[in-house]
């Protein structure tokens, strides 16, 4: 006997009131899935960014949410459908955080700058580029410089660290774990300097151009210059900081204490530092190889210029716990 | 010898890049043209910071691709104080961003990776 009595549920069939929770593809003729003031999670290019939803309407059947992406100025809010969503959820927070990770990964863009750029205001930017990703990037200049693209500088920027010698990358990892690890310090003050050493390259360049070469002069005072203002901001790991207060007082420049250990420190952070130039493509490249060569001399003479082993005494104090 | 457009005199001998006093023959115009539009990068505040040198190095540049010469780093500062009293230039606020914090040194992720 066959009825249709009414303790027959719709199971099968019509799936018109399927409710999807979190994406909703295509037409959500029920419930929307963010209500206004909700948090949430939203594709702007690549990325995921914290958002609000402002608003909420229904266009022809869809839902569409008006976001705010929390941090940034307001001439970004923007309408955005389901798909660009997700619920703040852990699970989600953990996919924002590595697609964050891979694309810093994927430029290797060691400058800290781009990176900033996401999470503060930005000056008031044409809404017609926000769509393009790169620009996001680009948008967030200081001071708007004409010619030079961000985006074509960062891949030279790399270039330096890409091509950074092995065997002074080493040296820096060991140097790190001396430090860091084990608790050592480069005695001081070093012999030679990081004043002395680059007065020897500009001799062995001058050698090899058979004449001053003035770019590879001002280059280097360039780094002179660099270095003794970066070394106590930021070339000193924590537990150097009390040797150098001790060792650089006064008029002291860091340059004439310091050796060829802090110096390659220096090179690790000069991209971050010639961003600020802003430099044409062009010469940064010719910039870049100059500073290569200079790498290279380091790297001829490690073994005269960089010590092998580190200090065990903190502080002056006796009883070398060394080795 | 036809060179570059319009040079009235002909400098066929470019001076060494180690002469102190640029040369008079040069086209003025042209120099003084391409130093402006090389401050478009180089913005002469940029002169007094701790970047000087770099853009210094940088204009240097500039102007040697565009006028096909070495030019000192001399050269274009004496250029550049025809136009500006360089030593009344204040240096850019921009650089309290980078060097006043203390903050920690610290490897790229990649050098570290590189042990095996």
């Amino acid at each position: 006997m066959g009825s249709s009595s009414n303790t027959n549920t719709s199971g099968g069939g019509s799936d018109k009131e399927d409710k999807k929770e979190d994406k909703g593809k295509g037409k959500d003729s029920a419930e929307p899935s963010f209500k206004e003031g909700d948090r949430v999670l939203a594709y702007h290019g690549p990325l995921l960014y914290e958002a609000k939803v402002q608003r909420i309407e229904n266009l022809d059947d869809e839902w569409r949410y008006f976001v705010h992406y929390l941090g940034w100025n307001k001439n970004w809010d923007e309408w955005v459908a389901n798909d660009r969503l997700l619920k703040l959820t852990e699970e989600n927070i953990r996919k924002q955080q590595e697609l964050e990770k891979n694309q810093v990964v994927d430029k290797s863009i060691k400058s800290g700058r781009s990176t900033q750029h996401k999470l503060k205001g930005s000056n008031a930017e044409s809404k017609a580029d926000k769509d393009d990703t790169k620009s996001l990037v680009k948008g967030k200049k200081r001071k708007s410089q004409p010619g030079t693209e961000e985006k074509d500088r960062r891949s030279s920027e790399s270039l330096l660290v890409s091509q950074f010698p092995l065997t002074l990358k080493k040296q820096l990892v060991d140097d790190w774990e001396y430090v860091t690890q084990l608790g050592k310090l480069v005695k001081l003050p070093r012999s030679p300097t990081v004043d002395e050493i680059l007065k020897k390259y500009l001799e062995h360049r001058a050698k090899k151009d058979s004449k001053i070469n003035d770019s590879y002069a001002e280059i280097l005072k360039g780094l002179r210059c660099y270095f003794d203002k970066a070394l106590p901001a930021m070339l000193l790991y924590k537990k150097e900081r009390d040797q150098y207060t001790e060792e650089v007082k006064g008029d002291v420049s860091p340059s004439t204490v310091y050796g060829a250990e802090h110096l390659l420190r220096l090179f690790v952070k000069l991209p971050e530092l010639l961003a600020f130039v802003n430099m044409e493509e062009d010469a940064l490249n010719k910039l870049q190889q100059k500073l290569l060569d200079i790498l290279k001399f380091l790297q001829k003479n490690q073994s005269t210029f960089f010590v092998s082993v580190y200090d065990g005494n903190r502080k002056g104090a006796d009883g070398s716990k060394s080795k | 010898m036809d060179n570059v457009e319009s040079a009235p005199d002909s400098p066929v001998q470019a001076p060494p890049s180690s002469a102190s006093s640029l040369p008079k023959e040069q086209s003025q115009v042209e120099l003084e043209l391409r130093l402006l539009q090389a401050l478009e990068f180089y913005p002469p505040s940029k002169l007094k910071g701790v970047h000087r040198h770099f853009v210094l190095y940088g204009l240097m540049e500039y102007l040697r691709k565009s006028l096909d010469r070495q030019f000192s780093a001399d050269e274009v500062l004496q250029l550049l104080d025809r136009f500006f009293n360089l030593e009344m230039l204040k240096p850019e606020e921009d650089e309290k961003d980078n060097f006043s914090q203390g903050e920690e040194f610290s490897l790229p992720e990649s050098f570290l990776n590189k042990e095996e």
